[in-house]
């Protein structure tokens, strides 16, 4: 019996012994990574692995299997489209759905047609989110944390007419905004220019009363909710809002207002480090606000971290009376002007409107237009 | 490019002569001498060399091959080096004054393995066997199993279900009881004809293939008919089957 040097037939021989022998050197001198060459393991990996099992069928009858059964499961992998819907762009990607307690990023197929935006999931034979095209007001990439640690990952967030903005991220989410924009443009739509995206989390705000607008609001803010019945006085998270007519406070569990205080009732506002609880908890800063109700005093202790003093900031100017003479800057054009009138007129140079006034504008205007009916 | 050196092997002679650009990537390979001892290198970044792409690595790696192939023909003994050894300079130390350092620190302990690889090399031998073909030869020479097989045909359907389950287990220790007793018998059999021996992990092949024994041997290189007519007598036995191969530079053995 001869020996065969043949290479094809002894590449995972040779391989054997190029990566994994040979004279070994004092690790001072050279470079490795870790003391193993990453290379090796790689091919390692896919030599004498996949292609081995590839080759003697073991992966064919697996793959088979799996694919008969895809088959089987599903039959429908698209959307029910509209007559006249046709189909412009796949790709992989996820919405931000969030609900209550329940926030996650739902998977699915993305369907970009030449009327909708469709996510799709194809398992489910499910619409998780859809938007018409004309409902889309604005487009906005940004690099967010991925939830893999280190990583980024790009979200598009996409604001309606409504106002609303929806969290979406797809495999190439680039491209799907080109392809986005792309289709808007054949069909004659643009979106608004360098829009701005606030930076908070989305919920949605129903509690307003007539006349009542929204002048500072920011991230999670923790509660000290008092006492009752048996339940002891207990941080809750949420969300802290402060209007033009009340200061809310908006539990994130029970998806409503738990405290509400009219601003004029505010007496005085300040911040003190305290612990959170007596157990070896840090000090936090803890924004307390004194209001009196039929003339007694009330304290609502607030704790948010680092925006503690932008709230507190942002009470001072309705405790000292100051809002009216304050200056904003419209959040379209930039242009600097008394928070008041922004608020309540819209910018005088670029004609936005905040989205109450609007609300309220349009309201009139259907009233207006059913009586004249 | 002139940051570090890529280190293929160590061979005996102190010329300082270029092999040509038969180098990863084609780099010109050639010799850094230090006494009678001499490095094979390339000129390279100092950074080791990685790729994504499989038939890339698997180029370079042929390319590693034939270059230590070429400095042994052309030396006679070489110490080979794994894939991707690299060697650095340092701040105000150039590769070579580290690599020639390193040869002096070394120096004996170099020629010691340089002297015991002198005319050697090394063979991979690997033995298979084909479970259905042992199997079925067991059925017929082993007493107990050829019993059991017997009685299962008088069985009533589901008794046979039962004997059956056992005759596979009493298969299954046997065929481990041969395994290991070829093993042995294979192993001492292939000693006497070389020179070092190291034991290699078994792999996973084909259904119809299991590795019994992974061997690199060690021995003279005109010494590999003896071996291979040895080979063959495995090679011969029913459902056995041998793969040679060879010569290598003694990677295993250095």
């Amino acid at each position: 019996m001869e020996p065969t040097k043949d290479t094809h037939a002894t590449l995972v021989d040779l391989l054997d012994r190029i990566l994994d022998k040979g004279l070994v050197i004092n690790a001072d001198i050279i470079i490795s990574v870790a003391g193993i060459p990453l290379i090796g393991v790689n091919l390692r990996a896919a030599l004498a692995g996949m292609e081995t099992m590839l080759k003697y069928g073991v992966m064919q009858a697996w793959d088979e299997k799996s694919r008969a059964w895809e088959r089987e499961h599903r039959k429908k992998t698209l959307p029910s489209l509209v007559e006249g819907e046709e189909i412009a762009l796949k790709v992989f990607g996820s919405h931000y759905y969030s609900k209550g307690i329940y926030n996650a990023w739902k998977p699915g197929y993305f369907y970009l047609t030449n009327k909708r935006l469709i996510l799709y999931r194809q398992d489910f034979d499910e619409i998780t989110f859809q938007i018409p095209l004309e409902e889309i007001k604005a487009l906005v990439t940004r690099e967010e944390a991925h939830f893999v640690k280190g990583k980024k990952k790009q979200v598009l967030y996409l604001i309606d007419k409504q106002e609303r903005v929806h969290r979406l991220s797809a495999v190439e989410t680039n491209q799907l905004k080109d392809a986005i924009v792309q289709n808007l443009e054949t069909i004659g739509l643009s979106l608004e220019e360098s829009p701005v995206l606030l930076e908070f989390e989305e919920i949605p705000i129903d509690f307003l009363i007539e006349g009542e607008e929204v002048t500072h609001r920011g991230k999670k803010v923790w509660y000290l909710a008092p006492a009752s019945g048996i339940q002891q006085e207990t941080w809750r998270p949420g969300h802290l809002y402060l209007t033009n007519k009340r200061l809310c406070w908006w539990y994130d569990f029970e998806r409503k207002l738990v405290f509400e205080v009219p601003v004029d009732r505010i007496v005085s506002v300040n911040t003190e480090m305290r612990k959170t609880s007596g157990l070896d908890s840090k000090k936090e800063k803890m924004l307390d606000v004194v209001y009196s109700l039929n003339s007694a005093k009330t304290i609502a202790s607030f704790s948010g971290g680092g925006q503690i003093d932008e709230w507190q900031e942002a009470l001072n100017r309705i405790v000292s009376g100051k809002i009216s003479e304050e200056t904003e800057t419209c959040p379209q054009c930039g242009k600097p002007a008394p928070a008041k009138e922004l608020l309540e007129e819209g910018c005088s140079s670029c004609g936005w409107v905040s989205p109450g006034l609007k609300q309220k504008t349009e309201n009139r205007e259907q009233r207006t237009e059913k009586i004249t009916a | 490019m002139n940051e570090a050196r890529y280190l293929y092997c160590i061979a005996e002679g102190n010329e300082k002569i270029t092999l040509g650009n038969i180098g990863i990537e084609d780099s010109e390979v050639y010799t850094i001498p230090y006494e009678d001892l001499c490095a094979v290198v390339h000129n390279c970044l100092s950074e080791p060399y990685k790729s994504e792409d499989n038939e890339v690595v698997k180029k370079w790696a042929m390319a590693h091959q034939k270059v230590i192939n070429t400095a042994w023909e052309r030396f006679g003994t070489v110490l080979p080096l794994g894939f991707d050894t690299i060697i650095k300079g340092e701040e105000g130390i150039t590769p070579d004054e580290n690599m020639k350092k390193w040869l002096k620190d070394d120096y004996e302990n170099l020629r010691q393995k340089l002297a015991k690889l002198k005319d050697r090399a090394e063979f991979g031998v690997q033995v298979f066997w084909d479970p259905k073909i042992i199997s079925e030869g067991l059925i017929e020479t082993n007493p107990e199993i050829k019993k059991l097989s017997e009685e299962i045909k008088s069985k009533s359907k589901g008794l046979a279900y039962m004997y059956k389950q056992k005759l596979e287990n009493l298969l299954k220790k046997e065929m481990e009881k041969e395994a290991d007793r070829c093993f042995k018998d294979f192993y001492e059999q292939i000693k006497r004809c070389v020179e070092e021996i190291k034991v290699e992990k078994t792999k996973k092949l084909e259904e119809d293939k299991q590795m019994l024994l992974n061997l690199s041997c060690l021995l003279f290189k005109e010494k590999s008919k003896i071996l291979g007519e040895e080979l063959e007598k495995i090679d011969h036995l029913k459902g056995f089957f041998v793969r040679f191969t060879g010569p290598w530079p003694p990677y295993s053995f250095v």
